[in-house]
């Protein structure tokens, strides 16, 4: 049996062997599976996936020393506008080694972070083509944004300053247009973006209709992890929200997919502040334009009718002559067809009269006659009941006290009678009374 | 009413006044209603209703 080696003896071999080997360095392009900084040293784990089952081929531990990751890392972070972090694509420059204690190891001397951002900029395509099919990635910025837009659904980290800032701008505003927001706290950076803000967005889908908009915002200036921003599931809720949705995410560099399926989309919560003032304030002073254009109409229009007016007083005198001129020919012919009739009307009386004055006499006369004639024999008639001719053919008339007596009645003993005969008068005293039996 | 409304109320009344179809009896009710559909917007612009304040901000 050979000697046996030990664990030490058998690594530098390894390490001996790679080293001599692998002399050179190799531009690697890997996914990053694993992020992790410690004493600034930057740790890394590479891994490769089967195309299809998703399940890992291949992997090994990374390493970005301290005095280069100082350099890279800025780099990098402006570039991508992103830090470095796990499920990126990476082009990463490498040195393989083999340390007896720590195995397999890659140096990394280089990033190139054009490729990163090509690659997210190209996962970024593929989810838009997906919305595209879907038929969905217009669907939000097709919102008309209502002209009240006063009700503000506020989506951003409940600790970071971009909610306080948001809302102090708000309130300053000039004009001193009102405005109403509430925060729908979620996770501005991480893992946890995703689900989180489509809890807050299904929050604020429970009460769509108390608001106008929805504003995602997250404050500062820092770069730190978008790639919960670059989701299909994320993009697909923001895109088929029923409210316009204006993302101010701040970041300088290019657009999450939120970004480009939003309504609206600004830098900064600042930016989104402005947004919605300028939006009031461009409704206010509509709202004076309408006051005054109505207001001069009804100004210019009462000055013309005023005008109109002077205009026709001013013209009064000669329209009066006309109307008096007119008024008196008018008088001057009806007082000459009253004179007409007058006439005519005299003239019919006046022949009348005469017919009647001629026919008078004649009436006259005869009536005269008649009357002699009924006056003749009421007198013939009058003369027959004269009481002289009565008593001429013996009738008497007796009187008692002046009455003439009709009844034995009227009288009692000792009464004195006078009778009327037709040539003289007997004065008796009654001395019997006999009432006749009928 | 509500502020679409009121916006397209008076957009209408613009729209007549500036084209000439106001007749100089109907000037001071349209000028009166014009008046309280701008102080209904302008109110709705710039003065807090508390009770929407108290239900969305709490």
């Amino acid at each position: 049996m050979a000697e046996a080696l030990t664990l030490l003896e058998l690594n530098n071999m390894v390490s001996e062997v790679i080293d001599s080997s692998f002399t050179h360095s190799y531009w690697l392009s890997a996914e990053v599976s694993e992020v992790r900084e410690n004493r600034g040293h930057c740790y890394l784990e590479f891994v490769q996936k089967d195309e299809f089952s998703n399940s890992l081929i291949a992997k090994a531990r990374g390493v970005v020393w301290h005095n280069k990751w100082m350099l890279l890392r800025p780099c990098f972070e402006q570039t991508t506008g992103q830090p470095l972090s796990a499920g990126m694509m990476l082009l990463v420059q490498v040195k393989l080694s083999f340390h007896s204690l720590y195995g397999y190891t890659l140096t990394v001397n280089d990033i190139d972070p054009t490729y990163t951002l090509g690659d997210i900029a190209k996962r970024r395509r593929e989810i838009i083509s997906k919305l595209k099919e879907e038929g969905i990635d217009q669907m939000n910025k097709e919102l008309e944004l209502p002209r009240l837009l006063q009700r503000i659904a506020v989506i951003s980290s409940a600790t970071a300053a971009g909610y306080g800032d948001f809302c102090d701008q708000l309130n300053a505003n000039e004009k001193g247009l009102v405005f109403y927001t509430r925060l729908f706290p979620a996770l501005m950076q991480g893992d946890g973006v995703e689900s989180s803000v489509i809890a807050a967005l299904d929050a604020v889908m429970n009460d769509v209709l108390e608001w106008d908009v929805v504003v995602i915002i997250r404050g500062g200036g820092s770069v730190s992890d978008l790639s919960g921003f670059d989701t299909l599931r994320l993009a697909e809720h923001v895109a088929q929200f029923p409210l316009p949705v204006i993302t101010g995410i701040g970041h300088e560099r290019d657009d999450t997919v939120i970004d480009m399926v939003a309504h609206t989309r600004v830098k900064t919560p600042t930016a989104a502040a402005e947004l919605l003032i300028h939006h009031q304030e461009a409704e206010l002073s509509l709202v004076d334009d309408f006051s005054d254009r109505i207001t001069g109409y009804v100004e210019r229009r009462l000055a013309d009718e005023r005008n109109r007016l002077n205009l026709i007083v001013g013209r009064m005198p000669a329209i009066y002559t006309l109307f008096h001129q007119r008024q008196q020919n008018r008088l001057m012919q009806i007082t000459s067809l009253i004179h007409r009739d007058i006439v005519g009307i005299l003239q019919t009386d006046k022949n009348k009269l005469d017919l009647i004055t001629a026919r008078l006499p004649l009436q006259v006369n005869a009536r005269l006659q008649n009357e002699q004639h009924r006056l003749k024999l009421i007198s013939l008639r009058l003369r027959a009941v004269d009481p002289v001719n009565i008593l001429k053919q013996g009738y008497s008339i007796t009187q008692v006290g002046g009455k003439s007596l009709r009844s034995v009645s009227q009288l009692k003993k000792g009464d004195e009678m006078v009778t009327f005969l037709a040539d003289g008068k007997v004065v008796s005293e009654v001395t019997e009374m006999e009432k006749s039996k009928s | 009413m509500t502020y679409e409304k009121a916006m397209k109320r008076l957009e209408e009344i613009v729209d007549k006044v500036e084209n000439g179809q106001m007749d100089i009896d109907s000037l001071s009710a349209t000028l009166k209603e014009a008046q309280q559909l701008v102080a209904f917007c302008r109110d709705k612009l710039t003065k807090v209703d508390a009770e929407i304040k108290k239900i969305l901000e709490n």
